[in-house]
């Protein structure tokens, strides 16, 4: 009997690997999109900046797909087998942004939205991941404050920047609030104790976070209901695509397949 | 702006001079330290821009104590002489 039959309840299991498999396929994505700039930041330190950040981000993914493992799927097939449309990232990663002002928007709402989501798993009855949250939060803490100082950065240096930050961000925000779920799941994670929060408790907290960044770049923002026509509960997306071609190729890691090993 | 970088291992320990690096605000100078910095397991790590370092006195001759500093006077100094 695997550890996951002993310790979560059959009802929840299939919601917990489903939770495991977004997190760990978004936070693949946004490695990517972080090492994209290593080269061709604005400045020599934020490069490094999104090149530790992609370390970060790599690594909790290697992490998260390890867990599931316990659910009996095959690791392997699961990192480099899949297509597009098995991939569970949230929508904003599929393709790469075309500005630093779209990477920063990134920064902001995707990567505090991950964050937000493990936050309601530091007290989560499914130990796996309530023993190694902690440190994956530990690692966070700096992406937050990247993305707060560069917004507040380009919202000073003129009217232009300004505008760019501000569409980058309006752009992202739907969907990442999206992102969270329906108020009443299928599958209830809270009722579990798996999470603290889901659906619209969730979508407050990070809506917390965020604000600040948008009053930096002059919107009060107004948080968009969600609209969850055509929302697959358990991708946690709408379109039934996934990646573009060139990010499959890239994050699957099709042109190193010769040198994979066990 | 160039920000000077200081760390420490252990608490109680005295601050270490570990590097500088390049930021426009005190914001993003605390966050490229992190990410420039933390390959090590620190105690703690503070960042302060290099023009608000104050000598208190130098006892070498021609061989500055923060000769990074003293070159970047030198040069200001040179720059506005020139321009006069």
């Amino acid at each position: 009997m695997s550890t996951v039959e002993t310790v979560l309840p059959a009802a929840v299991r299939n919601g917990v690997r489903d939770l495991v498999l977004v997190l760990a396929d978004s936070k693949r994505l946004l490695g990517m999109r972080y090492a994209e700039w290593m080269l061709g930041a604005p400045e020599l330190e934020a490069s490094i900046a999104c090149s530790s950040m992609a370390q970060d981000e790599w690594g909790h993914a290697r992490l998260l797909y390890a867990l599931l493992r316990d659910f009996g799927e095959d690791v392997q097939h699961v990192e480099h087998g899949r297509e597009a449309e098995d991939y569970c990232n949230m929508e904003a990663l599929d393709r790469a942004p075309e500005s630093w002002p779209g990477l920063v928007a990134l920064n902001a709402l995707v990567d505090t939205a991950l964050t937000t989501q493990l936050h309601a798993l530091r007290d989560s009855s499914y130990a796996p991941l309530r023993q190694r949250v902690g440190k994956l939060l530990e690692e966070e803490r700096f992406h937050g404050a990247h993305a707060a100082a560069w917004i507040k950065r380009l919202a000073r240096s003129g009217p232009q920047a300004r505008a760019a930050m501000a569409a980058a961000l309006q752009e992202l925000l739907p969907g990442v609030l999206r992102w969270f779920g329906p108020d009443s799941p299928r599958t209830s994670l809270a009722a579990a104790a798996v999470v603290d929060a889901e659906g619209d408790a969730l979508r407050a907290r990070f809506i917390e976070r965020v604000r600040p960044l948008f009053e930096e770049v002059g919107l009060t923002a107004v948080v968009p209901a969600p609209d969850f026509n055509g929302f697959d509960e358990a991708r946690r997306r709408c379109t039934r695509t996934g990646p573009d071609a060139e990010t499959l190729v890239r994050v699957r890691g099709d042109k190193n397949r010769a040198f994979l090993m066990d | 702006m160039v920000y000077e970088v200081f760390a420490r291992k252990n608490r109680g320990e005295p601050l270490r001079h570990i590097g500088n690096l390049n930021a426009p605000d005190d914001d993003l100078a605390r966050v490229y330290a992190y990410n420039t910095y933390d390959e090590e397991k620190w105690f703690d790590m503070w960042v302060v821009p290099r023009d608000r370092l104050l000598e208190v006195f130098n006892r070498g001759d021609g061989e500055p104590s923060a000769p990074e500093a003293r070159k970047d006077a030198q040069r200001g100094a040179a720059a506005a002489t020139s321009g006069a």
